[in-house]
């Protein structure tokens, strides 16, 4: 159904088709500025998260060889001297050997490096939480939408029941649980279990709409499956919207993970994640704005570099609005 | 099916969905073998074993779970809500809640408001230079809406408006919490009640103490109506009834405010009585970072005390109001929309 849309290339068989419209929708892609630099920018995160570790010692978060494994109270919340950065009459400013870009946090880290190590643990569980999510979402809502009857109408009112969920008060009791301990896991888990219901109602529809359309009909009539229908064929054309939903989400969740962090459900006040160590800048706003600051920063160019992408891809995907 | 019928069928659903909600809610407070004691909130070190026994037999905790699920459910209707944990002094948990509940209400409906004023604004803009710099500029105004974390523009703000602005002896914005100045109760609303009492002076103060909360707030959810606004005057401004208007020779300026942004709109109106419900509950981290006395603050309180009384009372509330927001949303959405047959 897509191919027909692409103007390039009468199509010739199915993987040829495929290819042509990917490479339509890659020149698509290519047109848009924005778009383009929210690529650039994720892909420069993901880079940044696999290698995080190798360009800052991960062993900083957790300082050694100092009493009780913490910097000493005079390299707290402190600004380099000779910054060209004045944040105003309340600052301490450090003027031992070394040299901290961004100041260091409440810790007596170097925020920078930080921050370097906080990148990966937020695009990690932001990544398993919405695939997770998406995948779990998508499955249900395919069956809802395919099999219909009292399964949809079953499957649709256990979504309205998580819909209706505040997020908090699971996050609460994933947090207090002493089989799995307060652990960045449960965490996630608590936020795939209120992230999925969008996914049924998209992939619901989707199916809805696409199971009513000739080629259903005519693969049915020579004597494909139920399962092959669904999974192979009207799940392959359905999952566009999904793809736009998932990377669009990519940033909510991020967004929403580490904000459970700053309020507070943090495992330890010493693990490098973006919320966590904007957290620790709470109080100290007017005397070390930077650790709010900067985490935060960065928490908002990878969101919006991969809302970005899933703006584009949206538009990009979208036949009536692809010309 | 008729119109009523829909609303019929819908409410029944929606009672239902209450009921599930409430059994989940109290089997994770209550039930879920978390480790820590369902009393812990509403004891303290210096009880007795005696008095700590009876706190337990108040609350009804020795009893099975089902039974403390409906006799929790009959005080719900008696309207006893239990009561709160040391943390909120041991005050009924209605109490607490609708105490607070003023201060959410008042900071969600300017919220919207200001949701409403630039996001409408944003999104026709950026449909009708639609792939020029306006539509990029106002893109990104709308992207960076949904991409920025709540509690660091919160901080921001604070830094700006208050800090630096009072550093550089300019008239400057309170930094947190709501007016201390007093007020006369009589509609629970702060800011109205001293417009009502004639008291300006504290309406004034209510006010500026609102704007860096509100803003803080609707920064969010103006960015999801502006693309919405965007999309669905796109899609308007390619049908043939736009063309036919403009075949006509009207000007642009009489197509695009009578013709188009009528149909243009209706996504969006029905889109804000979801945010008024998702400002409501989103309220915390804007609560928590401006110390604004909502409800939401009350409920991370609750949280970290384990205090499952409140708790029940906030998330069943807030489903109660997800649930009914979304119901008259789709029955406004028949209305202004008459093509929706239900």
């Amino acid at each position: 159904m897509k191919e027909q849309q692409s103007a390039s290339a009468v199509p010739k068989g199915e993987w040829e088709a495929r290819l042509a419209d990917i490479k339509y929708t890659l020149h698509l892609f290519r047109k848009n500025p924005l778009v383009m630099a929210g690529t650039i920018i994720s892909l420069f995160f993901i880079g940044l998260a696999l290698s995080a570790n190798i360009i800052v010692n991960p062993n900083l978060a957790l300082p050694t060889g100092y009493t009780g494994g913490m910097y000493p109270f005079e390299r707290k919340y402190m600004w380099s001297a000779g910054s060209i950065i004045n944040w105003g009459p309340n600052i301490a400013i450090y003027k031992g050997p070394e040299s901290f870009l961004l100041g260091t946090d409440g810790w007596g880290r170097d925020l920078a490096k930080m921050i370097v190590l906080a990148v990966p643990v937020d695009l990690y569980y932001a990544a398993i939480i919405t695939i997770t999510a998406a995948i779990f979402g998508t499955f249900l809502g395919a069956i809802a939408g395919y099999i219909g009857g009292v399964i949809d109408e079953a499957l649709l009112r256990i979504t309205d029941i998580f819909f209706a969920f505040p997020a908090l008060v699971l996050a609460l009791v994933f947090a207090s649980l002493p089989q799995f301990g307060r652990s960045l896991d449960t965490l996630a888990l608590a936020l795939v279990l209120v992230w999925w219901p969008p996914y049924v109602r998209l992939m619901r529809g989707q199916v809805l709409s696409e199971k009513e359309k000739p080629y259903v009909e005519a693969l049915k009539a020579t004597g494909a499956g139920n399962t092959r229908i669904l999974f192979r064929h009207v799940l392959m054309n359905a999952i566009y919207p999904i793809l736009v939903q998932v990377t669009m989400d990519f940033g909510g969740v991020i967004l929403t993970f580490s904000a459970l962090m700053f309020l507070g459900f943090s495992p330890s006040p010493a693990l490098p994640e973006l919320g966590n160590l904007a957290a620790d800048g709470y109080g100290h706003i007017f005397d070390a704005p930077w650790v709010i600051l900067f985490p935060g920063i960065v928490m908002l160019i990878i969101s919006l570099a991969f809302n970005l992408v899933g703006d584009g891809l949206r538009d990009v995907l979208d036949p009536r609005l692809r010309r | 099916m008729r119109i009523y019928e829909y609303i019929i069928r819908r409410l029944i659903l929606l009672i239902f969905v209450l009921f599930a909600v409430s059994v989940v809610i109290f089997y994770l407070l209550r039930g879920f073998p978390t480790g820590i004691a369902p009393w812990a909130a509403y004891i303290n070190s210096k009880m007795t074993a005696d008095q700590i026994e009876a706190v337990i037999k108040a609350h009804g905790f020795d009893r099975p779970l089902w039974e403390q699920y409906f006799y929790w459910l009959r005080d719900i209707f008696q309207g006893q809500w239990g009561l709160t944990g040391i943390w909120a002094q041991g005050r009924p948990a209605n109490e607490v809640f609708f105490n607070h509940f003023s201060y959410t209400i008042e900071l969600a409906v300017s919220g919207v408001i200001l949701t409403v004023a630039i996001g409408i604004p944003l999104g026709i803009i950026s449909a009708l230079k639609n792939n020029k710099l306006p539509d990029h500029v106002s893109r990104v105004i709308a992207l960076a809406g949904y991409s920025t974390p709540a509690y660091w523009f919160g901080f921001m703000l604070q830094l700006v408006f208050f800090y630096y602005f009072s550093l550089w002896g300019l008239p400057h914005l309170p930094s947190s919490g709501a007016s201390t100045l007093g007020v006369s109760r009589i509609t629970g609303l702060p800011l109205l009640d001293g417009l009502l009492s004639g008291n300006l002076a504290f309406s004034w103060d209510e006010f500026l103490h609102l704007i860096l909360p509100a803003f803080s707030l609707s920064f969010i959810s103006l960015g999801f109506l502006a693309r919405i606004v965007r999309a669905s005057m796109l899609e308007v401004l390619r049908q043939d009834y736009i063309t036919m208007a403009r075949s006509k020779g009207l000007t642009e300026r009489v197509v695009i405010y009578r013709h188009a942004l009528k149909n243009a709109l209706i996504p969006a109106v029905t889109l804000t009585g979801i945010f008024f419900a998702a400002l409501l509950g989103g309220a915390m981290i804007t609560e928590y970072v401006f110390s604004w006395p909502g409800v939401g603050q009350q409920a991370l309180r609750a949280v970290f005390q384990g205090d499952s009384n409140f708790l029940l009372v906030y998330s069943l509330v807030f489903a109660a109001i997800i649930v009914t927001a979304n119901l008259v949303v789709d029955v406004i959405y028949a209305f202004l929309d008459p093509r929706i047959k239900y």
